[in-house]
């Protein structure tokens, strides 16, 4: 038995609306990785660190919209409105993809 | 040489198992002269025999998680055999989780009724991996070598029903590849948020079975297109993984990210392995148990943690080879089964001088225009390896 099956790399290209609500999909868990003291996503087969970035979007995603997330986002790391909401936007999408969260 | 931290434990909590799939990588422990070669006819087939008076108990069990997820151990998966066999499994489940841990379990969904389904549920259970073995009845129930598919549509339903995520496993063969549209199809009806199209590897009984399991190319170029197509078409909603068969690839797979990096198997009867087929492909390995030796230390301190561990052990190709660092010099196991010798190349890579027994099990399966043999069913083990 091998573990961890290598799937074929394959993105498509997604619209997130300023609307969307992101939150966690279904049976996918955040929690404090005891051995290191970071974020890590937990989900079948499968366990992903978080780095900071993705740490702070991720703990947002509770009912939020994409805006208000950018928003609030641009407001603490007192930077780009533009360049923000473009890496939230690849991060959820990235996201998304991996059915790791839901778009509401 | 430091051992890394651990992320995953499989936890094959038994071996039973009420199917009698041909490509079951447990080990082949039971007696061939028992096995039949057709599917069994009626009751009295099985010679199952109860291994409970040596699997692991409850509370072994519960102190193996403990000393997992202080080992640094995110995920457990509860797998067997069945792990439906046990009626601890629930109690088992709610320790995991108790210690923080992701809980899958990879069931047959054989015994899963709706008071198992709620009280592994209230238990914390994460995940459920339902095996399927082809979309339709007829077939299914022949390669499970029991009445099963129908079952396990109701346990599909029900584990929906309870909101639990589901997660569907085929296993790819000869006999089943061509279906694969259909069993996409199948993840599609049946809601599950995830399927995995994996092509059979040959360990256990599956080695036993490779002339009536191996696809022919044909068939595998063509599973790669549809698996692509459909991974693209259902991407956002349903999560497709496709494995590959390697004896068709170039490149050895990356098994395990490394022997004793990342993954730890415990077995029924509470040996510690590398990989859930080291014990049986690799005779010349002795493992630790549990029942002799902490966790931590069979992890850290034990020979067959440490023998393919890094790249220290690996001979040429792989020690110069720029890969070594990607696909580890492959499987171990395969290694081992394919050439007698584990500390070689998985000869499943282009470069590996024993390349020509790879080449010479395809083209025997290509050239020949035949039927692919009977199989031979999974009997239940009489003792294990």
């Amino acid at each position: 038995m091998c573990f961890g099956p290598y799937s074929m790399p394959f993105t498509v290209p997604i619209e997130i609306a300023d609307s969307a609500q992101p939150r966690l999909a279904k049976g996918v868990r955040v929690q404090t990785d005891s051995a290191t003291g970071k974020s890590v996503l937990l989900f079948p087969e499968g366990i992903v660190e978080l780095n900071e970035t993705a740490h702070e979007i991720l703990s947002r995603c509770d009912g939020r919209t994409l805006s208000e997330i950018v928003r609030e986002l641009a407001r603490e790391y007192d930077s780009d409105l533009a360049a923000l909401a473009a890496d939230v936007r690849e991060t959820l999408a990235d996201l998304q993809q991996r059915k790791l969260i839901e778009l509401t | 040489m430091s051992a890394p931290r651990p992320y995953a434990l499989l936890a094959e909590i038994t071996y039973r198992c009420p199917l009698h799939c041909p490509y079951c990588s447990n080990p082949v422990a039971a007696s061939l002269r028992e096995a039949p070669r057709r599917r069994p006819q009626g009751a009295g087939y099985s010679k199952a025999i109860d291994l409970s008076g040596r699997e692991l108990t409850t509370d072994e069990w519960k102190r193996v998680i403990g000393e997992a997820a202080a080992l640094g151990i995110l995920q457990i998966g509860f797998s067997g055999g069945e792990p439906l066999a046990r009626r601890d499994l629930a109690e088992l489940v709610r320790a995991a989780r108790e210690a923080n841990l992701y809980t899958n379990l990879i069931t047959s969904g054989i015994g899963l009724d709706d008071d198992r389904v709620g009280a592994l549920h209230d238990a914390g259970l994460d995940s459920v991996q339902l095996s399927f073995q082809s979309d339709e009845t007829g077939l299914a129930d022949e390669i499970a070598g029991a009445r099963a598919h129908q079952r396990k549509l109701n346990v599909a339903a029900k584990i929906r029903a309870e909101g639990i995520p589901l997660s569907l496993n085929f296993v790819i063969h000869r006999r089943n590849i061509d279906r694969l549209p259909q069993m996409i199809e199948l993840a599609e009806t049946l809601g599950a948020e995830r399927v995995e199209l994996a092509n059979v590897q040959f360990y256990g009984w599956a080695f036993l079975n490779r002339a009536a399991l191996l696809p022919t190319r044909e068939q595998v170029v063509r599973a790669r297109e549809i698996a692509t197509a459909a991974k693209a078409r259902l991407a956002g909603r349903i999560d497709i993984f496709y494995v590959l068969p390697d004896y068709y690839e170039t490149w050895p797979k990356p098994c395990l990210n490394g022997w004793g990096q990342r993954y730890l198997t415990v077995n029924p009867i509470g040996d510690v392995l590398p990989c859930p087929t080291a014990s049986s492909a690799i005779p010349d390995l002795s493992f630790e148990n549990v029942r002799g030796r902490a966790l931590d230390w069979i992890w850290r301190q034990s020979e067959s943690f440490n023998r393919f561990r890094g790249t220290e052990w690996m001979p040429e190709p792989c020690r110069s080879c720029p890969q070594r660092e990607i696909d580890f010099g492959g499987c171990r196991c395969q290694a081992a089964l394919l050439t007698g010798n584990a500390a070689t190349t998985d000869p499943v890579c282009t470069l590996s001088p024993n390349r020509s027994v790879v080449d010479e099990v395809l083209r025997v399966l290509n050239s020949s225009s035949d039927h692919a043999p009977d199989w031979t069913y999974r009997n239940n083990p009489i003792g294990i390896q």
